[in-house]
């Protein structure tokens, strides 16, 4: 092709490198960038009191499980039969709250639905941290913690096995293979991100943690034909193990005959569960993000009511699971069934059965109103409720089914929650938020190169 | 003794390339100029951008990745290796209880797919850290800071009057900028 061939404009003009789907079209590569980059070198002084804040309230768990240890198990409120409590409800709550990262990142990349462009990585960081958190729990209800690896496979000298044909081995498995996983995919998603704050950084330490996170990438051909190649099995793997993790935490429950847990709806209801209150997170978390650190141009509201409709959508699959129990154990042969779910509203844990019913099914019908969903208080709010109510539906799950087993004898005895407990629990908080806040100050916490990716190429010849 | 070591780590390679970059601005441009330096016999080309583009793909022509099949060999690695670690443990402890099949295989599903998955997420990391060559200490061309932000780069190796037709040939595609390496 010779040179005069070509017709050359003399600038680039708004269309040209302008968003034309999820972004606005002020937005460009180079202001995407610094946005981003700001976001991590410039957290300002609410940064550091919330982070003070959080590690105290580590600081008093850290105690609480230090005494725990010292003392045994007896100083949480597990008291026969409720052998179970808020430990496995923690448990079951985190890895909930990790499954809408891959949801995001994994389910919604293969659907190509490229909203989540602008939101996936702070929901695969919610996921890598709430499996970090999760994992926690059913160690730290060990009533020796320090025996934690029997758990695993290994060959020693006795020949001794774990039991694979337990629910709680498929457990071990399922969810160290989520945290592998998600891990694998959170790291491979942040090099090309981490090659930008490596060369653009605004200090040497914020381009240390861009060159090692990096792995020396330029950007070359090779390098991102093979880095897509990966990713969509990365996708394609998460996506099935996702489904599987919330299932095989399930059977840890509908494998027992215990009244109110031996269902087959359970996995399913699960799943649905802990996509309904991840998702919840997600935007109690970008919320305050995208005001504190004015990205409102780079996680717009249109990406946060997209997000809401999936609140909405998995409430309502919530909700039905809750009405084909209710009406499975009413239409169905046993009378312990029955009683369990009278008893779940009107016994002694009644509060909790109607805080959850209240939380997951009837406050975000609110989120049918496209006024409330772009309502960005107002659905932060109703997102708080309902992480509360999920939390709350796993504690009736597990400690209601525990306290009203088929023996009588037992059933005056409830299970109360001590201090250590509560403490613990607020821990689980704070060591979740303590990665979270850690993250967003040295890494880019939105994918600059996914978003770029919604932008228009800059072309001299439009097509 | 930090700052040091911090400054080693963050010192560029030393220059020793020889070719022509072109930074280019508009990818329609890139993707012409790729196509005419192929055309004359440059088949060993690297494009440096900061997102992929499938125009650029198309004129490199570039095929599927083979990432594709150590990761089906990850995952049937732990697939097998799932299954027969739960048939082995039984097999060596024997418990039989209420006179069951010891290999109950339904139950060994959840680990066998989980095995799979994860030794199929573990190879296909290592498929593409191997494809892509990664972790990079060193650079097969003079990278620009500018390639992560907002520019194109076509690396062309080649030396003396090659080099100079190929600059005035990225010129004359539209480079904004084009820089010989001797």
């Amino acid at each position: 092709m010779s040179e005069e061939e070509i017709t050359y404009e003399t600038e680039m003009t708004a269309d040209d490198v302008g968003a034309t789907e999820h972004v606005p079209e002020t937005v460009t590569q180079k202001s995407l960038t610094a946005d981003c980059l700001r976001l991590i070198q410039r957290p300002g002084w609410l940064w550091w009191v919330v982070f003070l804040f959080d590690l105290a309230i580590l600081a008093v768990a850290m105690v609480a499980e230090r005494n725990q240890i010292v003392q045994g198990i007896g100083v949480a409120g597990h008291t026969r039969p409720v052998m179970w409590a808020s430990y496995v409800t923690n448990f079951v709550f985190w890895v909930g709250i990790a499954h809408c990262g891959t949801l995001v990142s994994a389910i919604l990349f293969l659907f190509r639905s490229h909203f989540r462009r602008a939101v996936y990585r702070v929901a695969e960081a919610m996921t890598v941290f709430g499996v970090m958190t999760a994992g926690l729990f059913p160690i730290i209800h060990l009533g020796r913690p320090w025996f934690a690896y029997w758990l695993f496979p290994y060959p020693h000298q006795r020949q001794l096995w774990p039991n694979f044909r337990s629910p709680l081995e498929w457990d071990v498995f399922a969810v160290s293979t989520y945290l592998t996983v998600s891990t694998i995919f959170f790291l491979v998603g942040i090099i090309p991100d981490a090659a930008a704050q490596r060369d653009h950084g605004a200090n040497r330490f914020y381009r240390l943690i861009g060159h090692i996170f990096s792995f020396g990438w330029t950007g070359a051909n090779h390098q991102w034909k093979h880095f897509y190649g990966a990713y969509l099995y990365f996708a394609a793997f998460a996506t099935p193990l996702v489904l599987s993790v919330h299932s095989v935490v399930s059977w840890d429950f509908a494998m027992a005959q215990v009244p109110g847990w031996h269902s087959t709806i359970f996995a399913p209801y699960f799943v649905a569960g802990a996509i309904f209150s991840g998702v919840a997170l997600v935007i109690n978390l970008l919320i305050p993000i995208r005001s504190v650190f004015k990205l409102e141009h780079i996680v717009t509201v249109d990406h946060i009511e997209k997000l809401s409709k999936l609140v909405l959508l998995t409430s309502m699959i919530v909700t039905y699971s809750y009405l084909v129990e209710i009406f499975s154990a009413w239409y169905g042969p046993s009378s312990n069934e029955r009683d369990m779910f009278m008893w779940r509203f009107f016994g002694h844990f009644w509060w909790a059965g109607w805080t959850m019913a209240t939380c997951n099914s009837l406050i975000p019908l609110l989120l049918w109103s496209k006024k409330v969903r772009r309502n960005l208080p107002l659905l932060f709010v109703i997102c708080l409720f309902v992480n509360v109510g999920m939390w709350f539906e796993r504690f009736v799950i597990i400690v209601s089914s525990l306290a009203r087993p088929f023996d009588p004898a037992p059933w005056g005895v409830n299970y109360k929650m001590s201090w250590t407990e509560g403490a613990i629990l607020a821990g689980s908080f704070a060591w979740f938020f303590m990665f979270f806040l850690i993250f967003i100050r040295v890494l880019p916490a939105f994918s600059l190169a996914e978003i770029k990716e919604t932008l228009r190429a800059p072309m001299r010849r439009k097509a | 003794m930090i700052q040091k070591l911090v400054d080693r780590l963050l010192a560029p390679a030393p220059q020793k390339h020889a070719g022509v970059m072109g930074i280019f601005e508009y990818v329609d441009d890139a993707a012409a100029a790729v196509r005419a330096l192929r055309q004359v016999g440059h088949k060993d080309l690297s494009v440096y951008s900061p997102v992929p583009h499938h125009d650029l793909e198309h004129a490199l022509e570039q095929g599927p990745s083979l990432v594709r099949w150590v990761t089906f060999g990850g995952a049937t690695l732990g697939l097998t290796g799932g299954f027969s670690l739960c048939i082995y443990s039984v097999i060596s402890y024997p418990l039989v209880v209420g006179g069951k099949e010891l290999i109950s295989l339904p139950p060994f599903v959840v680990i066998g797919y989980e095995s799979m998955i994860l030794l199929g997420a573990l190879a296909n990391l290592m498929g593409m850290l191997a494809l892509a060559r990664l972790p990079q200490v060193k650079s097969k061309a003079p990278y620009d800071p500018r390639f992560s932000l907002d520019k194109i780069g076509i690396w062309v190796p080649c030396t003396g009057d090659d080099a100079a037709r190929v600059e005035k040939m990225l010129r004359g595609q539209g480079a904004e900028e084009v820089k010989v390496h001797v």
